[in-house]
């Protein structure tokens, strides 16, 4: 952990200090959100791709932070050349009960907004990429110092955000102390701050974040988001749910307090079920964010990557968006896809976002990395690095193998876990059999595509999933409706009686 | 703001039109210009050669995404726009919409590229929009909430049935536009232009005029000259002028 301190102001340092201020000399509204000042109308450009910037928020102790001060190291407006870029550095030290590190960033990723509240001023970008512009016009106003502008940004900060009990600026636009305080100060917490991603886990947090961005096309569909369960179309991580969720608590990712721990492997919650039950209309009883056959997490069409199940080796496959070649089950993506967005749980599929290959539970209640058999060649590499130790030259690309037999030679001559059976790594669980005699698998085989009655299917004993046969391979029907939106309230299937 | 999306079938002159309605309303308004054509040539009828667009910044965005670490994707969106791809003219702004988006979900991205929009227009007094021909750019969302409808037509029986069906579909679509315009291009003759007025009549929208078929657009068009050029003809420049007035509405913003 970076040790949370104040900056040390060297001594000789031009500084100009202000508190308490009220009263300012420019507009402050949600209004100028957006406001964009171009070049032609800017006073100065501060920060940007000219020169070096940065904004950031320290979490401290509340005996060191002096409520509503703020300091300017270097230059102020009046020292500014009309037309010119300057160095630009905006630290803010706040304190409050209820705050700890991991709350920074979301405090931080406020001042965009709040900053851009005032008029005349332009803030873009964040941490070290912030670009801020100063209209001409809010000069004439009579804008005097960067000061104001820090002391109307802590009124906003305090006004917005309650738990905020303390908070102090100091912003610098002296060239090499804003050079020197970037590399040494504030980069070692960026960087802190981006491990997080990966060392946050689903334990160490109380709520998770849905996302019904894709209902408009996919209406029972609901993303649920944890730190080891990125979205499944790649683009929204549980520190994007969680910002977003704190500007817009009723917009499309709301908190989902995670409730009770029901099944530690699989990842299901009482909070997690509960919501999934409420928003597919019930067509959802329970999510496991961490399975793969048992209540697995729905897809809505969108997924990076889908995970499919292939019964002759009992092993899993996956296969990116954008692959055009059918994978050892004779199935490409889009076919695959077609059987498995729209929000439903099939049992057999799986949609992912690539970055959950990154996740310590990837599909851990299944055997995670041990289960896996497959993947073409270009997905394997990006994701390489996150594979379980001992089991990267087990899994196939389509430079190995193209078709199931080749498949199973290739795995039985890597010794593959699946072909003795999964121990599943998060508990020690053998939770495969391995494969059986060869002629038994035929003779089961055998069994399953004569699907009787239905009513004798459930009397059989529990299916064990190498059994289900997930893609009627004859005698099913497809539609593709195209452009169409259909609205139906109830639909009963029958079977024809035989007489 | 007020939104003016310039619409009609391929090659009837939406560019050009275009280009000269922003020269018109950027002498004393906040102009924005929006070119929604994937096959776009709006930069080089204004005279803007190095321009980045959306399309690009979306799919940068794509391919970065994952390793955006905590940072705010929107501001990192906002942030490339602003930056990189509202190309900054004299008298206006250009923004180009580029290619469509390539294989994959694009929901999340697009919604946050509707927001930063969304804000962005709130920058300018109007928002010209150059679109895509036929009737694309409703799909697509790209006019999202335009407020006025500027439909070009030649004098061609295919140039009019377009139009036909954009006047149609905005009433299935029940868009609300505060009026549709209609402007005749390369029109040779006076029976020519009248029947492209009895058309507007016909159909219960608002004829602006008529714009001659003229070399001059042509000899431009060729040398990859601006459009704009166009108006250093004073004769030529008052027609056009004349018929941007009849734009009510904007004119007022
Ligand atoms: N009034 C006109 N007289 C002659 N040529 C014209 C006229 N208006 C447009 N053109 C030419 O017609 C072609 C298509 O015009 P353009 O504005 O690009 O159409 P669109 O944007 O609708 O596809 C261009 O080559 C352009 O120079
Ligand atoms: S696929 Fe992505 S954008 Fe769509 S609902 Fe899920 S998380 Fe949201
Ligand atoms: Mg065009």
């Amino acid at each position: 952990m970076v040790e949370r301190a104040k900056v040390k102001i060297p001594k000789r340092a031009k500084k100009k200090e202000s508190k308490d201020e009220q009263e300012f000399p420019f507009d402050i509204s949600p209004m100028y959100e957006g406001e964009r000042v171009r070049k032609g109308d800017m006073f100065v450009e501060l920060g940007g791709p000219k020169q070096t910037g940065f904004e950031l928020i320290i979490n401290l102790p509340a005996r060191n932070v002096q409520d509503m001060k703020s300091t300017l190291v270097g230059d102020d407006l009046d020292g500014l050349e009309e037309g010119k870029s300057y160095p630009y550095a905006m630290i803010y030290y706040i304190a409050g009960s209820q705050l700890d590190n991991d709350i920074e960033p979301v405090v931080e990723r406020r001042n965009h907004d709040f900053q851009n509240f005032i008029e005349g001023y332009m803030h873009l970008n964040q941490r070290y990429d912030i670009w801020v512009r100063i209209n001409k016009d809010a000069m004439k106003k009579g804008l005097k110092s960067l000061n104001q502008i820090a002391q109307a940004t802590m009124m906003l900060f305090k006004n917005e955000m309650p738990f905020i009990e303390k908070i102090e600026a100091l912003y610098i636009t002296d060239g090499d102390l804003v050079k020197k305080l970037l590399d040494e100060y504030a980069m070692p917490v960026y960087e802190e701050r981006d491990a997080r991603v990966e060392t946050l886990h689903d334990e160490d947090v109380d709520e998770f974040y849905s996302c019904t961005l894709c209902q408009s096309f996919a209406p029972a569909n609901v993303c649920v988001i944890s730190p080891d369960r990125p979205s499944l179309c790649g683009a929204i991580t549980w520190f994007d749910g969680r910002a977003a969720s704190k500007v817009d608590p009723e917009g499309p990712n709301k908190a989902i307090p995670k409730g009770e721990l029901i099944d530690p492997i699989g990842g299901e919650y009482t909070g997690i079920d509960e919501f999934a039950r409420n928003e597919s209309g019930g067509g959802v009883d329970k999510v496991k964010l961490h399975s793969f056959f048992d209540y697995p997490h729905t897809s809505c069409g969108c997924f990076e990557v889908i995970g499919f199940y292939m019964p002759e080796v009992d092993g899993i496959g996956f296969l990116h968006r954008g692959y055009p070649n059918p994978a050892p089950n004779g199935l490409t993506f889009s076919t695959m896809a077609g059987q498995t967005g729209g929000g439903k749980q099939i049992a057999g599929f799986l949609g992912v976002g690539i970055s959950y290959f990154r996740s310590k539970k990837f599909i851990q209640a299944d055997g995670g990395w041990r289960r896996v058999v497959w993947m073409p060649s270009e997905l394997k590499e990006r994701i390489e690095k996150y594979i379980t130790d001992g089991v990267k030259d087990k899994i196939a690309t389509e430079k190995e193998v193209s078709v199931i037999e080749e498949l199973k030679d290739f795995l039985k001559a890597k010794n593959h876990p699946v072909v003795t059976g999964v121990v599943r790594e998060v508990d020690g669980e053998k939770i495969t059999d391995g494969w059986v005699e060869e002629k038994e698998v035929e003779e089961i085989k055998e069994e399953v595509p004569a699907t009787q009655p239905e009513a004798k299917v459930t009397e059989m004993p529990v299916a064990p999933i190498p059994q289900i046969s997930m893609i009627p391979q004859s005698g099913g029907i497809k539609l593709v409706i195209k452009n169409a939106s259909i609205h139906i309230e109830k639909i009963i299937v029958k079977r024809k009686d035989e007489k | 703001m007020a939104v003016i999306a310039v619409t009609g079938k391929g090659g009837t002159g939406k560019t050009v039109i275009s280009a000269l309605l922003i020269d018109h309303f950027s002498t004393d308004r906040k102009v924005l210009a929006v070119d929604a054509d994937p096959d776009s040539n709006l930069p080089e009828a204004v005279g803007i050669k190095d321009y980045s667009t959306l399309g690009e910044i979306r799919e940068l965005f794509q391919q970065n995404r994952d390793s955006m670490g905590t940072i705010s994707k929107e501001q990192w969106l906002e942030g490339k726009i602003y930056g990189e791809a509202v190309n900054e003219s004299k008298h206006f702004d250009l923004i180009v919409m580029g290619k469509p988006e390539g294989e994959g979900c694009y929901c999340f991205v697009n919604n946050l590229l509707r927001s930063v929009l969304r804000k962005l227009m709130k920058n300018y007094d109007v928002v010209v929009v150059d679109c895509e021909a036929g009737l694309e750019q409703f799909s697509r969302k790209t006019v999202e909430n335009a407020d006025y409808i500027l439909i070009v037509t030649d004098t061609s029986k295919k140039g009019l049935a377009t139009a036909k069906r954009i006047i149609d579909s905005t009433e299935e679509l029940k868009l609300n536009f505060k009026n549709i315009y209609l402007v005749g291009n390369k029109v040779n003759s006076n029976g020519e232009g009248n029947a492209i007025k009895q058309f507007a009549e016909k159909e219960g929208i608002i004829f602006l005029g008529n714009i001659p078929y003229s070399e001059k657009i042509l000899e431009l068009d060729f040398r990859g000259e601006p459009i704009t050029k166009l108006l250093e003809d004073t004769e030529l420049n008052n027609h056009f002028r004349e018929i941007f007035k009849g734009i009510g509405g904007i004119n007022d913003h």
